[in-house]
């Protein structure tokens, strides 16, 4: 008997494929032609074929990447259907997509629409020409700002930038004229990200050899309290670390699920599942995942089993870095007093210090907590 | 009996003690030529890696004479820097003459004088012994000279040699039978021995190293052992000849060593007497004067659950060396240690490092301190080595510090410099005198306070590795102390106070406080450290809360790596320190306490 997960869970699609590689990127990308295109199209098939659904129905599917923009609205039709085809898509559901600015046109944005794609996520990165060279980006902000306006006219109930932020020298003003660009644009939810160094990246080597330095903590610090006051100040919320919207209609209902323990499922290089307890995670890199579907073994590399206290911590972890905060009830409730445990002289330190807001078994991170959200877990916890 | 000669090597440092023992151990057959290596007594790494003795060993060789006659020789190397002069003082009382060695080109120096004293004291007979005659410096007439009018010893009938070229080795060994007295002391008379030294064999238990005055150890005899009155059934006797060696028996004048399955470490005591329970001595050697430590550090563990293992690893080293006393201390910080005792500053850097090495132990030490004397207004007088019992400042009539007489030895280049140190650590009396062309010797009478306090780091760096220093207690003299407090968001850090001279104070206060700024991690909320004598605050610092973490992006496939690295960082918060609201890590102890130099 199969039992029926009440949440509804989200359904994520990776697209591992970019027209080049960007080199700040760790992400599991792959520059790649029509053949191994279609390498992958098929594997996916069989991906999803193959693959049990746990009972879930799904009613977020999100394409992410990479950039799933580059598949042409075909392919991104033929995935759709074989999903439909398999496994419990709600009819209803929210169809989200990463779209780089290069492949924004008028027909690709009604293509999209047309496959009812209602979330568009802009991999913008930045509004400055300069930035945008530095980033390695091929687009332009001319581009970009015609792409966000290409996309709010075909129709998107949401519209979403990328905006990356704390490029070395990166100035107060310079972040201002991006926000205040955001703003003007009519776009509904911003994703910023603080530029990370990664070793293994173009940019790391260029770190490690000293020509890259990031931008000083207290820069870091200053750039990120002012999104939430200007953004605030426009109306909007940030509600979880990285994430604003222009209202709550406008969070995005896909990405909640990571945040709360929601079952999804991944499918696509290097996509983790979550289901209950278990998480498991596809190969990371493309051509691994490709050869054990083509021959016919699992393509997960790795499992995980979580005990209640790697919930609890995990609960935590993500909880702390949403406006919306962990509830210490529920979570006593879920977890039992013994695991579901907190220091709280540290709790109260950090709401007289303005890190957190507590409000009886609430706590919630404020914009001053969520720029500090990775120490918050370890505070609280004993 | 006639054919025993019990003698150890005592000299200066580095005059060649080791090395002679070499040289007599292989002449005599001591060791297999595949076996050797040089200083092969100095078994301890600490040892090979400073390229100095720290514990006597004992080694017995069996050596035939030229007069036909084989003997027994008991040799036992010692150390000659002078925070082991404790080990000296043991071996001594094992034996009934001494080789004197003197450096040919060095000469007398002030361990060769002080050893002298003791090994006089203990009444044994000595040979003066002249070596490294090898060396192009030197210089025997003069040598003997300096025996002569500084030792008062006959230098007419010196041996000389070269231990590390072989020469005269011979000559050592028949001044030896010749010139040494035989062991007195009756095989059948109650049972005598005297435990100057032990080791702890974890299978085994306890190894004594014992003399023998008088009677015999055999095993199966019931032991006691006089101080604790401990019985034990002796289970097996031998002679350490570089390896443990079993011997049905031994007799009055035997050196070796004794396994009778004692487990309990805490019922030996090095110095004590062992007797037969059968038919008992009736009263015990005269045993050791206890050692005057001078130096002084509180001891804990990295985490306070080593503790247990700290207490057992302190049992047995003491039972490894006599000389290190120590007794239960406590820290809010740093939770329960030990407040322990040493020779000298080298004495605590073995210790520790025997701790870190032999028991695999993690440890935080506090400043080093020395013992002060504080007369009260009420006309008492304590001593005071540990800042958490310094009396209150207005009950305080007179304090009084120990002083010593350094002597640097360095190029003549350095002269001004070094002296300008001494100065800067209160020196006094300053002087110097041309060794050699080129070469100066420095003297200076100092508190050891100043010099406990990273002196020998300084000296290194402002000579540039070419200067060595050496000291001698002298007297206590006034004072004028203070205890320096650190307080970190007002509370006061017990285990960084320390009582120093009012002139030193606010530059320790400083040092301190620069330290901990480096080494506590920014937290979510300023941190204020400051340095405080009595209540007024001398030095301030000021960690800068941390506003902003890399935050990166969290979705589906970044979570589980995340949770990993953020519940390791999460373990590590279990090995902070609380103070009060504020996390600070060992390492910041270790690193504030360890590295004391000041700028
Ligand atoms: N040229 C020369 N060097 C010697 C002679 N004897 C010893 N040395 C050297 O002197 C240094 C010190 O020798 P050790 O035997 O370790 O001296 P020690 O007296 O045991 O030193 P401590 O145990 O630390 O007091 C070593 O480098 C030896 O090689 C000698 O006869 N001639
Ligand atoms: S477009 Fe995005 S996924 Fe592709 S390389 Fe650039 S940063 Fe990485
Ligand atoms: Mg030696």
């Amino acid at each position: 008997m199969i039992i029926r997960e009440v949440k509804p869970a989200g359904l994520y699609i990776h697209v591992p494929f970019c027209s080049s590689v960007c080199p700040y990127c760790d992400f599991a990308v792959t520059i790649a032609g029509a053949d191994r295109r279609s390498a992958y199209l098929d594997a996916l098939d069989r991906e999803v074929a193959g693959s049990a659904d746990h009972g879930l129905r799904f009613d977020t599917v999100y394409f992410g990447g990479g950039t799933p923009s580059s598949l042409a609205p075909d392919q991104l039709a033929r995935i759709l259907a074989t999903i439909n085809a398999r496994l419990d898509l709600a009819p209803d559901a929210t169809r989200h997509i990463e779209i780089n600015p290069d492949d924004v046109s008028r027909a690709a944005a009604a293509a999209w629409r047309e496959l009812d794609f209602t979330f568009a996520s802009l991999g913008v990165q930045s509004f400055s020409d300069e930035v945008l060279g530095f980033l390695g980006r091929r687009h332009g902000a001319a581009d970009a700002r015609r792409a966000a306006g290409t996309l709010l006219e075909a129709g998107f109930t949401t519209v979403s930038v990328d905006l990356i932020f704390g490029l070395p020298g990166q100035t107060a003003d310079d972040w201002r004229r991006q926000l205040e660009t955001v703003l003007e644009l009519g776009v509904h939810h911003l994703s910023c990200y603080q530029l990370t160094i990664h070793d293994g990246t173009v940019f790391g080597r260029r770190h490690a050899l000293g020509e890259l330095r990031e931008l000083d903590e207290d820069g870091q610090a200053d750039l990120y309290l002012m999104t939430h006051e200007i953004l605030g100040g426009a109306g909007w919320e940030g509600y979880e670390v990285s994430n604003f919207a222009a209202g709550a209609d406008h969070r995005s209902r896909h990405n909640r699920k990571y945040w709360d323990h929601t079952p999804y499922l991944g499918l696509g290089p290097s996509a983790h599942s979550f289901v209950g307890r278990r998480r498991w995670w596809n190969q990371r890199k493309s051509r691994l995942w490709t050869a054990a579907i083509e021959e016919d073994r699992s393509p997960i590399e790795g499992r995980e089993t979580l005990s209640d206290a790697e919930l609890f911590f995990e609960a935590v972890m993500l909880g702390l870095r949403t406006a919306d905060g962990i509830d210490r009830d529920a979570l006593q409730r879920r977890f039992g007093d013994e695991v579901a445990a907190f220091d709280e002289p540290a709790v109260e330190r950090l709401a007289e210090s303005g890190h957190l807001l507590v409000d009886g078994a609430r706590i919630r991170p404020s914009s001053k907590g969520m720029a500090v959200a990775e120490g918050l877990v370890r505070t609280v916890l004993p | 009996m006639d054919n025993v000669r019990s003698f150890c090597i005592i000299a200066h440092i580095d005059h060649g003690k080791s090395t002679l023992a070499d040289r007599l151990i292989q002449f005599c057959g001591g060791v297999e030529e595949r076996d050797f290596r040089d200083q092969i007594l100095d078994s301890m790494d600490i040892e090979r890696e400073r390229g100095i003795t720290i514990k006597s060993n004992t080694v017995t060789l069996s050596y035939t004479a030229k007069n036909g006659e084989t003997y027994q020789l008991n040799l036992i190397d010692t150390p000659g820097h002078v925070d082991f002069s404790h080990e000296v003082r043991r071996s001594l009382m094992s034996c009934e003459g001494a080789l004197l060695l003197v450096d040919a080109s060095q000469g007398v120096e002030a361990q060769t004088v002080a050893n002298m004293y003791l090994a006089i004291e203990h009444n044994l007979e000595l040979v003066p012994v002249i070596n490294k005659i090898d060396l192009p410096a030197a210089d025997v007439e003069r040598v003997k000279e300096e025996i002569e009018e500084d030792l008062g010893l006959d230098a007419e009938h010196a041996i000389l040699c070269s231990a590390k070229k072989g020469i005269g080795i011979e000559g050592v060994l028949e001044a030896i039978v010749a010139r040494l007295p035989a062991p007195t002391g009756d095989p059948k008379a109650p049972l005598q021995a005297l435990i100057f030294d032990a080791q702890y064999d974890p299978y085994r238990g306890a190894v004594l190293l014992v003399r023998v005055m008088q009677g015999t150890l055999r095993p199966g005899q019931r032991l006691v052992l006089m101080h604790t009155e401990i019985e034990h059934e002796l289970e097996e006797v031998g002679l350490l000849q570089l390896k443990k060696v079993k011997v049905p028996k031994l007799e009055a004048g035997s050196v070796g060593y004794v396994i009778a399955g004692i487990r309990s470490v805490s019922d030996i005591n090095v110095g004590d007497t062992i007797t037969d329970a059968d038919n008992p001595a009736e009263k015990p050697l005269p045993g050791y004067k206890e050692a005057k430590p001078v130096v002084f550090s509180s001891v804990y563990p990295m985490s306070t659950e080593e503790y247990p293992e700290l207490v057992k690893a302190l049992e047995k080293l003491k039972l490894n060396d006599a000389a290190l006393t120590y007794e239960k201390d406590s820290s809010a910080a740093l939770g329960f240690g030990f407040r322990c005792g040493f020779l000298g500053l080298l004495h605590l850097e073995v210790v520790q490092e025997r701790l870190r090495r032999e028991y695999d132990l993690s440890l935080i030490l506090s400043a080093p301190s020395v013992r002060y004397r504080v007369t009260t207004t009420d006309g008492n007088t304590t001593w005071v080595d540990n800042p958490s019992y310094f009396p209150n400042p207005a009950e305080i009539e007179r304090t009084e510090e120990p002083f010593i007489k350094a002597a640097v030895m360095m190029p003549e280049r350095y002269v001004g410099a070094v002296m300008e140190l001494c100065r800067e650590r209160r020196g006094e009396k300053t002087t110097f005198t041309y060794l050699a062309v080129g070469r100066v010797e420095l003297t200076s009478e100092m508190p050891l306070a100043e010099v406990v306090f990273d002196f020998n780091d300084r000296l290194k760096s402002t000579t540039q590795g070419y200067g060595s220093f050496d000291y001698e207690m002298l007297d206590y003299r006034d004072t004028d102390l203070v205890k320096v407090d650190i307080l970190v968001n007002a509370e006061p850090v017990d285990a960084l106070s320390q009582l120093v001279h009012r002139d030193r104070a606010r530059m320790r206060a400083l040092h301190y406080c620069e330290r901990l700024e480096d080494t506590i991690p920014r937290q979510q909320f300023k941190i204020a450290i400051q340095g405080a004598i009595g209540g007024e605050i001398v030095a301030r610092k000021t960690i800068n809360a941390y506003r902003k973490d890399v935050t990166a992006k969290c979705y589906g496939g970044d979570i589980s790596r995340k949770r990993k690295l953020l519940e390791k960082q999460k373990k590590g918060k279990k090995r902070m320190k609380m103070v009060g609201s504020v996390e600070i890590p060992q390492s910041a102890f270790v690193a504030v306490l360890k590295t004391d130099r000041e700028k």
